[in-house]
């Protein structure tokens, strides 16, 4: 398979799984979307084993390995930080030790807004992955031309 | 040898030429595997073709 075979067909996975999260959405049925996903990453590292002229050497895997360790970096101390909130806001930090429980009011994290929450999370995850990969990249030279 | 592209040297090795061309410019240092291989494919031995630089700042001789 030619290289740019298994772009179209990533493209063409990416816009599956968009309108298979919508129908997910209006089926009221979340177990579809999460199981489309893992098959459409399944499906995409098959198809990357197919390739047979994209060459992934040691500086890509080098690129590679910095991005991610610096996403997973910021990623933790963010995801920690929005975790100990939560804990706080569980604990009803404020008003500690707790009153009684007939005063206890816990205003949890609603399931609505902890998904909006994960989208943000996802969001920074990609800017932050994409950013860091450019950045790598451009640092070993990805974009460079030759002199002569 | 003198006709040698960076294209083929980059097929010969397995790896991409953009690896080749950061190699020549400095901004991206091979992995001895990588530094075997390409001192291998010119015949000669790695400190010919790399050079060892030291960044640590040099220690003042008494």
């Amino acid at each position: 398979m030619k290289k740019n075979t298994f772009y179209l067909i990533i493209g063409c996975i990416a816009i599956a799984l968009v309108c298979t999260f919508w129908y997910s959405d209006e089926i009221h049925s979340p177990l579809l979307i999460m199981g489309a996903f893992i098959a459409a990453i399944a499906l995409i590292f098959y198809a990357r084993s197919r390739v047979t002229d994209l060459i992934q050497d040691e500086r890509d895997i080098t690129i590679t390995e910095q991005a991610m360790t610096r996403t997973m970096q910021v990623f933790w101390v963010v995801f920690c930080t929005f975790s100990i909130g939560a804990v706080a806001q569980m604990l009803q930090v404020p008003s500690f030790p707790r009153p009684p429980p007939s005063q206890h009011t816990v205003t949890l994290l609603s399931p609505r807004l902890i998904g909006f929450v994960q989208l943000g999370f996802l969001c920074l995850m990609i800017f932050l992955y994409v950013g860091f990969r450019i950045y790598y990249a451009r640092k070993y030279g990805e974009w460079d031309t030759d002199e002569e | 040898m003198n006709d040698l592209t960076q294209d083929s040297l980059a097929h010969a090795i397995g790896v991409n030429r953009q690896t080749i061309l950061a190699i020549e410019k400095g901004k991206y240092v091979p992995s001895l595997d990588l530094a075997f291989k390409i001192a291998r494919y010119f015949k000669v031995n790695v400190e010919v073709v790399f050079i060892y630089e030291d960044e640590t700042p040099a220690e003042s001789v008494e």
